[in-house]
């Protein structure tokens, strides 16, 4: 699905990941862990095109979309849920969510159907489908990034730090729905600072530290390793 | 930046009691600053609207309805076609025109500072005017046509039919922009790039084409507004300038993004400048009120938020 190959991102003169390699199956979910500054928004930005100063081969479906635009990027089949929502402020929910798949020629035609499923995954939208988004809290507006990015049938699902500014109820349920849509045609990347959570939902997770890779392995490996336990599990 | 489509009922109220007392003190002038503010609205709508998408204030706005006059006073006066059919080439025109510099210019200066934006636009500004002043001399130049001067009168009152025409085309274009806005998928593409550039990325809309769909139309309109206003006005090179900084004072006024209120902000000053002018001996204080209401505007509103 995704494969990443010696990566090198900078802003301007500083490099910010080195060297990094990454790969994603079909249907597979996949964390990257780390503490703040570690690269892992930086990471995700060089996937969908919206930091240009790369070095490398990212590989969709075995095409590289180093140099593409973000819109481009999009359209192949990759769905992002930013950390900061970016979501429409003055449109209403349904708007909010018509707009994730407007776009996109693959997915237009199955409008009906996604805005279906994800009501059905949750449905305080449904509810509040009227409502304008900017006044919306801030555990219903990630619901509506979800479920935003859901709208465009991605075949691989990205995820930036969902749990940041969270309540913790909030943040497992939305770990709950996240494994109900890996149950979909779904690849996950979720970029996680709450390690705790990550793991019940991926399969497989890369530790980030430093702009480095420095661990990678399967999620039951990565719950019983002592570097997790001691520095993200307080264990 | 963002802009709404919320409607100013309030505002539209104050407007027509406003309107219904300068009818009944000076009918002359009521109409005057009708046709005087809705030309000011459609030249400023444009200006808006591109401040609130790209976020640049365009400084050359009004410098480019210069071209426009002189395309169609040069299609008038070399092929004698009249200046409301060479509305069609202008606009297209117009539209190439603006495409191409700000594909050369603006674009690379999106991500920089407004100052940035502000001298590049300033440049475009003497650049089109020089051009112009090179081609066409300085010497006012103007065209004639006929119906331009019509009038007719009611109740022993006597008015020009041709003006009306402005007011008209000023709340065509309104509804046409917002129907736009509203109901195609470039428009909602354009709405939702004006809420959150990054969120329509995301989401797949193609912004940069965005930025320049709205830059070039937005010029663009303005060959509709030469066309119309050449045969009533003496065109010199310098003749658009003072609308670019009028346009910003009407989207300033009517609050970033407020397109309903560009048109009553613009009818407003327009009625108060007619007033102004229609007073024997004190038409020069017609920019004086102009800005002193514009100053009293935002600085009440900005009280307000400060309360």
């Amino acid at each position: 699905m995704l494969k990443i190959k010696n990566l090198d991102v900078s802003y301007g003169k500083i490099q910010v990941i080195w060297d990094l390699n990454l790969n994603i199956k079909d249907n597979e979910a996949v964390g990257i862990f780390g503490p703040n500054g570690a690269g892992k928004s930086t990471l995700i930005n060089a996937v969908i095109g919206l930091i240009n100063n790369i070095d490398g081969e990212i590989l969709f479906n075995g095409e590289n979309i180093v140099g593409l635009s973000t819109h481009q990027i999009i359209k192949k089949g990759i769905a992002l849920v930013p950390q900061k929502r970016e979501l429409f402020p003055l449109m209403s929910v349904k708007e909010n969510l018509k707009l994730g798949s407007a776009y996109i020629p693959s997915a237009k035609n199955k409008t009906d159907n996604n805005l279906e499923f994800v009501y059905s995954l949750f449905p305080i939208l449904k509810e509040r489908e009227k409502q304008i988004a900017g006044t919306m809290s801030g555990g219903q507006q990630r619901m509506l990034a979800v479920g935003r990015a859901l709208m465009s049938s991605p075949k691989l699902l990205i995820l930036d730090e969902p749990s940041i500014g969270l309540q913790p109820s909030l943040v497992t349920d939305l770990f709950k729905k996240l494994n109900e849509i890996k149950k979909e045609d779904v690849s996950i990347l979720l970029a996680e600072q709450n390690v705790r959570q990550g793991l019940k939902v991926i399969n497989r997770g890369y530790v980030l530290e430093n702009g480095r890779i420095e661990l990678e392995d399967s999620v039951k490996n990565l719950s019983s390793n002592e570097h997790i336990k001691k520095s993200y599990l307080g264990i | 930046m963002s802009f709404s489509l919320k409607k100013s009922y309030r505002l539209l109220l104050l407007l027509i009691l406003f309107m219904v007392i300068i009818g009944i003190w000076r009918p002359n002038a009521l109409l005057d600053g009708l046709q005087r503010g809705s030309l000011y609205a459609i030249i400023a709508l444009p200006l808006a609207l591109v401040l609130g998408i790209l976020g640049v204030l365009n400084l050359a706005h009004g410098d480019f309805l210069t071209v426009g006059f002189y395309l169609i006073y040069m299609l008038y006066s070399r092929f004698n076609l009249d200046p409301l059919v060479s509305i069609v080439p202008a606009v297209l025109f117009l539209i190439l025109l603006s495409g191409g510099i700000y594909l050369l210019t603006v674009k690379n200066v999106l991500k920089d500072g407004h100052l940035n934006q502000l001298l590049i636009t300033f440049g475009i500004s003497l650049v089109l005017i020089e051009t112009i002043n090179i081609i066409w001399t300085s010497r006012p130049r103007n065209v004639y046509t006929d119906y331009a001067y019509s009038a007719i009168e009611v109740g022993g009152f006597r008015f020009g039919t041709y003006e009306l025409l402005y007011i008209l085309i000023a709340v065509a274009v309104l509804v046409a922009l917002q129907w736009f806005l509203k109901n195609t998928r470039l428009g909602q593409a354009t709405f939702a790039v004006g809420q959150n550039p990054k969120g329509a990325r995301i989401v797949g809309i193609n912004v940069n084409f965005v930025y320049l769909f709205v830059f070039s139309v937005s010029i663009g309109i303005l060959g509709i507004v030469a066309g119309f206003m050449l045969p009533r006005t003496a065109i010199f090179p310098g003749v658009g300038s003072p609308f670019s900084l009028k346009s910003f004072a009407l989207a300033a006024m009517a609050g970033l993004g407020n397109l309903n209120g560009i048109l009553i902000a613009g009818v407003t000053l327009g009625i108060g400048e007619a007033v102004i002018n229609s007073i024997p001996n004190y038409g020069g204080w017609s920019d004086i009120v102009f800005f002193g209401v514009l100053i009293i505007v935002i600085i009440s509103r900005s009280y307000r938020r400060a309360r």
